[in-house]
């Protein structure tokens, strides 16, 4: 079972950040289906930590050549979602195991939240500003 | 040679370095802006100019007269403002060589760089003729002196099928449309020199022509005391029926007239010939072979631009994407701009050390001191430390001595510029344990091998600047060293004291703590 599906309200209108929004989820929903040994799923979760770093790095040109209103607040949430899976990643790998549940839970609210909220206020700016 | 020569005079710049940063400050270090002195200079002479022209009457007999004018009878702002155009002048010759001299012994003129170097010396050039131009405005005894010195030296040249010299047999030989040529040429060179120095300056990203607001106002204010000290005065007007025997000389401009009238005009332009010659070719002599430039990994870059906005030589550039996915651009690296320096792979979000499931190649990345590389040394280093208080140093390969640190429970590896080194390699050591703590050893602040490695790395850690060291890395983790030859504190007796201080620090957890900003319901999911 995918932990996230994907959704037409993840897309912001951006052929490449909808790409990307589509390769995390699918990222995402690989680990999932790899639960088992800690040492694949840190190996995951650092794959996932990279790849969001360069999506986030490429979301914010994107807004900054947009000049999103809601820059500086979209900005800080990635970086504290960042710095958030830097936690869940360092949790893992401190115990050495993990609650598959639990890590499930997080891993949902921590892209999830994000998405449904800071990216769909960004896809309706771009829409709203004639880029939709 | 070369070398010896290099390494004496980077010593003797690091100690004025120092010496300049005690009096003036880190920020306000004139020895750190010597470029954007340059530009200011060229402004202050540029509207000083621009008022006296004004008041400047373009014939024979009025020149000399206006000047006196302007001197003497409007001494508190007319005076004022010859003496600025004066020392102005005089302080871009003497920030013009400071600057050359600098780069040249700081080696900073090879590879790509030749451009800046090359299109540098032809500034020379146009700065002395604008300068020695202008002493023949004045029409006084010096402009006599130097009007007949330069034609004898011109007339060496075969261009000229009438000597220029006798023009300036006697007075009625200079005639007013004669003054009107120059005072046309004196807006002409410097208009050139302008565009010379726009030239000079293309291939450098983020170029510094202001110098900071601290060093402008207090360089305004000294050349300010200066004019009123010591204005700038005329030596009598020139009389050509009379040999000019005694003049006082301005030594930034005329060191060569001198020479002229004792060696002889072809010497000279030998001389100056040469110079200019080897000046122009320095950047090739010795034949050194380059490093290899930074290659881009389109599967790992998504055009997201960190490496663009960082490159300090403007390498890098974005161009529409050429692979067929669906993003709107990628890194390209020119080839011939690219000097190596690694700030690129430094600023690449997917240069990071966690990355396991998939091959670590980095967007963009040196071929030979790749990020794989770099993590393999990291884990090889940090594995052979003990004790309490380890501490790797990432020293840059141009600052203070890295290697001379060799002590038990410390391990030091090289990396080319501190902002060559991803951020997230910090939060590896630390968070992961591999270290107590990091100590990064860069160039001195301002004087950065690679212009910018230093800023860069400071606003990555202080979250100012992409890639930022994530918050959750405790600072108190991390020391950086900026320092050369010269420099107070040591390398040693920083690691010392950095050492004593990790020791008192709690140890990290084995499992770190959340922050504190967490939704209820994910405090939940933690636990």
């Amino acid at each position: 079972m995918a932990l996230i599906d994907w959704d037409e309200r993840f897309c912001v209108g951006i052929a490449s950040v909808d790409y990307e929004h589509r390769e995390m989820i699918r990222l995402i929903n690989d680990l999932h289906e790899h639960f088992g040994g800690s040492d694949s799923v840190i190996e995951f979760l650092g794959e996932i930590y990279t790849r969001i770093s360069a999506h986030f790095a490429l979301e914010e040109k994107v807004m900054r050549e947009r000049q999103y209103d809601q820059y500086a607040d979209h900005k800080a949430d990635h970086e504290r979602l960042l710095d958030e899976i830097r936690d869940i990643m360092d949790d893992v790998e401190d115990r050495g195991s993990y609650q598959e549940s639990v890590l499930a839970d997080r891993l949902r609210s921590w892209f999830g939240d994000h998405f449904r909220t800071r990216d769909a206020r960004l896809h309706r700016f771009l829409e709203g500003a004639g880029h939709g | 040679m070369l070398k010896i020569i290099q390494s004496a005079g980077q010593t003797v710049f690091s100690r004025l370095d120092r010496l300049f940063s005690v009096v003036f400050g880190d920020r306000a270090n004139p020895l750190y802006h010597l470029g954007a002195l340059g530009f200011y200079f060229f402004w202050i002479v540029a509207v000083s100019g621009i008022y006296l022209y004004i008041f400047f009457e373009t014939s024979t007999v009025a020149a000399y007269r206006s000047i006196e004018h302007l001197t003497h009878d409007q001494w508190w702002l007319g005076g004022v403002m010859r003496s600025l155009h004066r020392y102005g002048s005089d302080a871009m010759v003497v920030v013009m060589f400071t600057h050359m001299t600098r780069e040249f012994l700081f080696d900073r003129m090879r590879g790509p760089r030749w451009y800046s170097w090359f299109t540098g010396v032809p500034l020379l050039a146009f700065v002395y003729a604008s300068g020695i131009n202008g002493y023949w405005l004045v029409w006084d005894r010096l402009a006599q002196y130097i009007a007949v010195t330069t034609a004898e030296w011109l007339d060496w040249l075969p261009f000229f099928t009438e000597p220029i010299a006798r023009n300036f047999l006697n007075e009625a030989a200079v005639s007013d449309r004669f003054f009107s040529l120059l005072s046309f040429l004196h807006i002409g060179i410097p208009l050139f020199l302008l565009l010379a120095m726009w030239i000079h300056i293309q291939r450098i990203a983020h170029a510094r022509t202001n110098p900071p607001r601290l060093l402008a106002v207090g360089t305004l204010a000294a050349l300010l005391v200066l004019a009123l000290a010591f204005p700038a005065l005329s030596q009598g007007p020139a009389k050509l029926d009379t040999v000019v025997a005694r003049v006082g000389l301005d030594w930034f401009y005329l060191p060569l007239y001198p020479l002229i009238d004792r060696w002889g005009s072809g010497t000279v332009w030998a001389l100056v010939g040469g110079s200019g010659l080897l000046l122009m070719v320095l950047p090739w002599l010795p034949y050194r072979k380059r490093d290899p430039v930074a290659v881009v990994s389109l599967p790992n870059c998504n055009g997201c631009g960190w490496c663009f906005a960082d490159c300090p030589y403007s390498a890098v550039t974005l161009a529409p994407r050429s692979d067929g996915l669906p993003f709107e651009q990628e890194a390209v690296v020119n080839p011939e701009l690219c000097i190596a320096c690694g700030i690129c792979v430094g600023s690449c979000p997917t240069a990071t050390p966690f990355r396991r499931l998939t091959d670590l190649t980095p967007g963009i990345d040196l071929p030979d001191r790749n990020i794989r590389e770099l993590r393999a040394r990291t884990v090889a280093a940090c594995a052979g430390l003990e004790g309490p208080a380890r501490v790797l140093v990432y020293g840059c390969r141009h600052s203070a001595h890295a290697d001379q640190l060799i002590e038990p429970g410390v391990t030091v590896l090289t990396v080319p510029c501190l902002a060559a080194l991803p951020p997230s390699f910090i939060d590896f050591v630390i968070m992961r344990r591999q270290a107590d703590g990091v100590l990064l050893a860069g160039c001195n602040r301002g004087n950065c091998h690679y212009r910018l490695g230093t800023d860069w790395t400071a606003q990555r850690l202080a979250g100012e600047r992409d890639p930022r060291l994530r918050e959750r890395v405790p600072r108190n983790r991390i020391e950086i060293f900026h320092g050369g030859r010269g420099w107070p504190d040591s390398l040693p007796e920083v690691l010392t004291r950095f050492r004593a201080r990790l020791a008192s620090l709690a140890p990290l957890n084995e499992k770190p703590p959340h922050p504190a900003a967490k939704t209820p319901e994910q405090q939940h999911g933690a636990d």
